[in-house]
Order: C-alpha cells, then structure tokens, then sequence
C-alpha cells in the first residue's frame, strides 16, 4: 500500500486552487446571450420526490421553445440548482442563481420555509419568483409584485372545506389537526363557512406523535359533531381513525386528499376508512395544457407541482416575449397581461403564445394547473378541486369543481 | 459575482464561529455537543424576538448571548452524570426540543410560518450592496476577535485545566481541578458564542423559522472541525470556511461535469461531502492543524 504524502501547505495550496477555479465559469458569462432561468426544487430532503420531475418538466418546455426559435431570438437556458428542501442551503443556492447566473426568474421553489427566505433575495435584486408553496405569509410579504404562486392558499382550501360540509347538510363541525403552518387560516375559513350559514365549529389541535387519541376522540364526542374535518397527515390520520371508529362516530369525515391517500386505505382495515371524504387541489386535467404536459414527461398523471411549474415556466417566457427584455422587473409588468388579459387569446403553451404575441396579438395563458389568473398580491384566484370518496374501500371521484 | 462572493464569504464567518463554539467544547472538555443546531436556534430567535419587540439590535446580540449562557446551564446541570455518547443523544434531543418549541409557540416564534422581517442595522441607509460588505466586514471582525480570544484561553491555567479533565476527569479532580466549576463556564462560553452565530444569521437573512434548524447543519460543523483538526481553534476556523468553499464550490464542478442532470448533480454533492469527511479521516485523522500540545515547563 502506497501513503498519500499530503502536508499540510501543499493540501491548503491544492484546495484553494480548487476553490479558486470553482468561481471562475461565473465571470466568464457574458451580459447578453441566452435568457437565463433559474430552478430552485428540492432534489433531496423531504421534498425530494417532487423535484426530480419538476425541472424535466421545465426542461422538455424549454426544449421546445428553443427548437421554435427560442424568444424573440435568444435561446433561453435553465440553470438548475437543489435547495435542499432546508431555507439556509435554499438562500446559498438562490444568491449563486441570482448573482453569479444573473436568471431574471427563479420558479419552483416548494416548501413554505425556504420560499419564504428565498424572497426577499428576488425582490431586493429585483428577480421574479414563482412558487409552489402554500402558507398565507408568502403572499403577504412588502414582495412588491415580484412574486406569483399557483398553490392555492389554506385559506381557499379551507373555505373549500366548509362550503363543502355545508353541502353535506353540516351544522355542527369539529376541526381537528395537528399543530401545521396552516391549522389556523384553515379553521379560520372553515368556520367563516359555517357562520355564513348559521352552523357552529371548534378547533382541536393535537400531537401529531401519540399512539393513541382517545381523550381527543372524547373531546369531539362531548361537542358532538355532525361532522368532523381531519387536518392531519397519513400517520396521524390512520390512528385517529382507529379511535373515531371505536367511538361508534356516524356523521361526515372529511380529510385532505394527501392524508388518506391509497397507502393510508392499503394499511387500515377497510371499515375504518369506509365513507370518508377527501378534497385536494385538482390540476386541470383534460385541459390542453395537461394534455401537453403528459406528453412532454411521459408520467400518465403529473402531480400537482409539476403541473404548476409548467405554468411558471410558459408564463414566465410569455412575460418576457411581451416586453420584450428579459428581466424580472420586464416579467412582473408584463406577468399579468399574458395571464389573464380580458379580451386575450386563450393558449395553453408558450410556443403558440410566442408567435401571437410576435403578430402582436394579447393572449391570456390557461394552463395545466388551472386558469393561472392572479391577484394583486400573487395568489391564484381560483383553481379546481377534486372531491373523493372512500367507497368500498377505494377513493372514487364524486366530482372536481 | 461579488455579491456572491460577499454573502458566501458571510456564511463562511458565520460557520466558523459554529465551529469556534463546537472546537471549545469538543476539543476542550471533549463533551460531544451534538445540539449545535439548537443553540443557534436559540440566539437566532432571542434576537429575532427581542428585536421585533423594538430594542435595538445590540441588546438583541445581548440577549442572544444571555439566553445562550441559560440554556447552555440548564443542560450542563441537566447531564452533569453523562459522558460521551449519552451527552451527545441528550444534545441532539435538545436541538429537536428547541426546534420543536419554536415549531408550536406560534404566540412567541410564528410557528412554522417563521419570523420574517428581522432588523438588518443600516440596511435601509446605506443600501443592500454597502450593508452586504459591511456585515461581511463586521462577521469576520467577530470571529477574529473570538478566535483571538479562544486562543489565548487556550494557553492560558484555564485551558490546560479543561484539557486535563477532557484527558481524565478523575485525575483532574484528583489534582484539585474543579471538574464541574470548569465544564459549566466551557458550556456555558461555547453555547453563548453558537447563540452569537445565529443572532448574527439572523440580522443577516432577516428571516429565519423552524427549519433553518434541522440537524444538517450539525453535521457540516463537525465536517470542519474534524477537517481543521479538533483542539485548535485555527484550525476550527480554516475548517470552517473550507468546508463553506466546498459546498460552494461543488455546484460549479457538478455545472461542468458533461452528462450529468441536476437530480444527479445534487446527489453527487451529499455525496461529495460525506467522501470528503471519510478522506480527511483516513489521510489526515488529526485534521489539517492539528492541537499543539505545549510542553510542560520545566522547573
């Protein structure tokens, strides 16, 4: 066995030339060129999952659009970088898009946290963000219009929620869910539901770690519901339900459609489950959008996020072809006129949207997602759901509105 | 570029004072702290708080240091009977503890939705770019002066002191050291100077939340304190922004790699950094500077 002579100067010598060299590619870019969009998705960590299809789906747009002669003649380029699904590995990788790719938009980022960092980096270098995230803050921070998101807010899930119970005949709704981002906005629009009608509600908000929930099942039992809202995750969920079944509970259950998802129906015995409802933002599948998407990734149903970064991505390229210049201040100005102009033509992807707005005609973008029109603040105006039901032991659509 | 620079060279400082902390108590007493990512937390959101509340930001570093020197207290007292590995899983759970508190005490830390909006001093004066290079200017200062002063304490009866317990705690007794006296006032020092780290992340980011505290960020300090070499504060703060560099750097050597897609390029990197801690181990196990013992003096 050879030994590796390394000391201590030539070690330090050696990894400084590495991190010298490391920095180099950036002061060789040029001004001018290509656009530049930068993908902030989790590739590892808990969000892991999602990211790996979200930028093949960005990817497959931008190919497209390139082969079509790109925007306005420039070719754009994707720079793809992995926050980690953690906000201080998500900051790093944002300031190494921001100031050494210099992209004029950053898309995709997901988990509330990391958003909610990355965001004052894009408005203070004045870089466009769109974001799949879901917590209410997002939208609330001084983010001045750099910032769009296609999730819909808890707060339109939660009135979801209500209106929905309401529909079932509910008077009566218990709200119980662990302690999340969102519990609060959520009641908050379940109960404003419920009031609107003259119905009552209480929140109940448990430790999502316990094995057992009998003195919560009892809690419920004393207000005596005729309905119950779950707003827990698949673990929590399936012991709850355990301790809603013993109970001899009768009324209406509804739970998100990410908790009692079919993993959640292969591991608990099929009557406790039997009846529930769920709800869950619905893409717009069957729109040509979705259908478009389908076929650039070749996954049969694309979940929801990369639904929407396919919309970030046309929208964003749309935005730039419309002013003409690619910057995120030339995107916030424009992001609404190829949204939702009132008398646009609709297209559903940005090659066809390219060449209208190159006849010099104003087009409204519906997309995979859903229609994509935003407020002044950057929350989506509506977006449709899919309602479930738990029918002899399999999730069966009541409807998606 | 130079933005970027800056912020990674911000970053740099602000690990190097995690690993300054992490030196004194690992390399000193030899108490394994595997809840730094708590004590960050801890300064972090003692100056979010306290700020928010409309004291100035130096009473917010204050307070910070304060409740650093509190909770490190706590869990000296609390594990006063554990050593080694036993002190190491109290620590992970105490950074889990915080992090949880800060995840529920939504009247207190804004839950998971995290508190956003923290004072950066000057920064509406001066602008973000003079802000980013005085703060860049003012975190190295910092760690300047600790590794300044953790040196001396080094050389000084002190530092001889918690080596000779780190050695043999009974010996230490046995010669009239006061064992517990000494590793109250290390944890104590370290817990404050991690808490001064996170004060500093957050007047820095302005924003920070439950996440931003996960154990990852353990595990990037103990990469450089081991890569700098443990006992030495030098070294500490070489490993430091060594290990900033290479978590930098490797974004642009995964760009330049051919054929590489990003899912792979990202795995790569996790990967890259455990590798690199098993080669530092396995070439250089004391670290790149390694402790210097002084020799006792003659007499």
């Amino acid at each position: 066995m050879t030994t590796l002579n390394l000391d201590r100067r030539s070690f330090l010598a050696a990894s400084a030339a590495v991190a010298g060299a490391s920095f180099l590619p950036g002061s060789l870019l040029a001004q001018d060129g290509p656009i530049r969009i930068g993908t902030l998705t989790p590739l590892t960590g808990a969000g892991g999952p999602y990211g790996p299809v979200m930028v093949k789906a960005v990817k497959a747009v931008v190919e497209k659009v390139n082969a079509a002669g790109g925007v306005k003649g420039r070719m754009v380029e994707i720079v793809s970088e992995d926050d980690q699904t953690n906000p201080e590995a998500g900051v790093r990788a944002a300031r190494k898009l921001i100031d050494v790719d210099r992209v004029s938009a950053i898309i995709g980022t997901w988990a509330s946290s990391v958003t909610t960092a990355v965001a004052p980096l894009c408005w203070e270098s004045k870089t466009f963000l769109c974001t799949v995230s879901g917590a209410d803050a997002i939208t609330l921070l001084p983010h001045q219009g750099y910032l769009v998101r296609t999730q819909p807010n808890t707060a339109l899930q939660g009135r979801k929620f209500g209106e929905f119970a309401v529909a079932q005949g509910g008077k009566k709704v218990f709200y119980l869910s662990p302690q999340t981002p969102f519990a609060d906005s959520q009641y908050a629009a379940i109960e404003a539901a419920l009031t609107k009608v003259g119905g009552e509600s209480r929140k109940y908000i448990y430790d999502d770690k316990k094995p057992s929930y009998r003195s919560e099942v009892d809690e419920m039992l004393r207000y005596a519901p005729d309905t119950i809202v779950l707003g827990g995750y698949t673990p929590d969920t399936s012991v709850l339900l355990k301790d809603i079944y013993r109970s001899g509970f009768t009324g209406t259950k509804i739970a998100f459609g990410y908790s009692v998802n079919q993993k959640l129906l292969d591991t608990v015995q099929p009557e406790l489950a039997e009846g529930i409802f769920t709800i869950s933002p619905s893409p717009a599948a069957g729109s040509e959008a979705y259908k478009a998407l389908v076929s650039l990734t070749g996954v049969a149903s694309p979940d929801p996020y990369t639904t929407q970064i396919y919309d970030h991505i046309n929208l964003v390229l749309l935005a730039i072809a419309a002013a003409g210049q690619a910057s995120g201040e030339a995107i916030r100005s424009k992001i609404r006129a190829v949204s939702q102009s009132p008398d646009g033509v609709k297209v559903d992807n940005a090659v066809d949207g390219l060449k209208l707005i190159a006849e010099g005609r104003p087009i409204n973008y519906d997309g995979a997602s859903g229609p994509c029109d935003f407020t002044d603040i950057g929350d989506i105006i509506d977006c449709q759901f899919r309602y479930d039901q738990v029918r002899a032991g399999k999730l069966t659509l009541v409807k998606i509105a | 570029m130079l933005s970027y620079l800056l912020f990674t060279l911000t970053i740099g400082g602000i690990y190097a004072m995690l690993a300054l902390s992490l030196n004194l108590i690992w390399g000193g007493v030899g108490m394994v702290n595997l809840g730094l990512a708590g004590f960050f937390a801890v300064g972090a959101y003692a100056t979010a708080i306290v700020t928010g509340a409309g004291a100035p930001v130096i009473v917010g570093l204050g307070s910070a240091l304060l409740a650093g020197v509190i909770v490190g207290l706590l869990v000296t007292y609390g594990t006063l009977r554990l050593r080694g590995d036993y002190l190491a899983i109290v620590t992970l759970g105490l950074a889990e503890v915080i992090r949880l508190i800060a995840l529920n005490e939504r009247w207190l830390t804004h839950g998971a939705d995290g508190m956003s909006g923290i004072v950066a001093p000057l920064r509406s004066m001066v602008g973000s770019q003079a802000f980013n290079l005085g703060y860049l200017v003012f975190v190295s200062t910092v760690v300047i002066l600790l590794w300044l002063l953790l040196r001396r304490l080094d050389h000084s009866p002190f530092g001889r002191a918690i080596k000779a317990v780190r050695e043999d705690q009974e010996l230490a007794a046995f010669a009239g050291k006061p064992v517990l006296r000494l590793k109250l006032q290390t944890f104590a020092v370290s817990a404050a100077v991690a808490s001064l780290a996170g004060a500093l992340y957050s007047h820095f980011q302005s924003y920070i939340s439950p996440d931003h505290f996960q154990p990852l960020i353990t595990i990037y300090i103990f990469l450089a304190v081991s890569a700098g070499g443990v006992g030495r504060p030098a070294g500490a703060v070489i490993g430091a922004y060594a290990v900033v560099a290479f978590l930098e750097g490797t974004r642009f050597v995964a760009e330049l790699l051919p054929g590489v897609d990003p899912l792979q390029a990202a795995a790569l990197r996790e990967m890259l950094v455990g590798a690199a801690l098993l080669l530092v181990l396995h070439l250089r196990p004391q670290g790149l500077l390694p402790e210097r013992i002084q020799p006792a003096r003659k007499t």
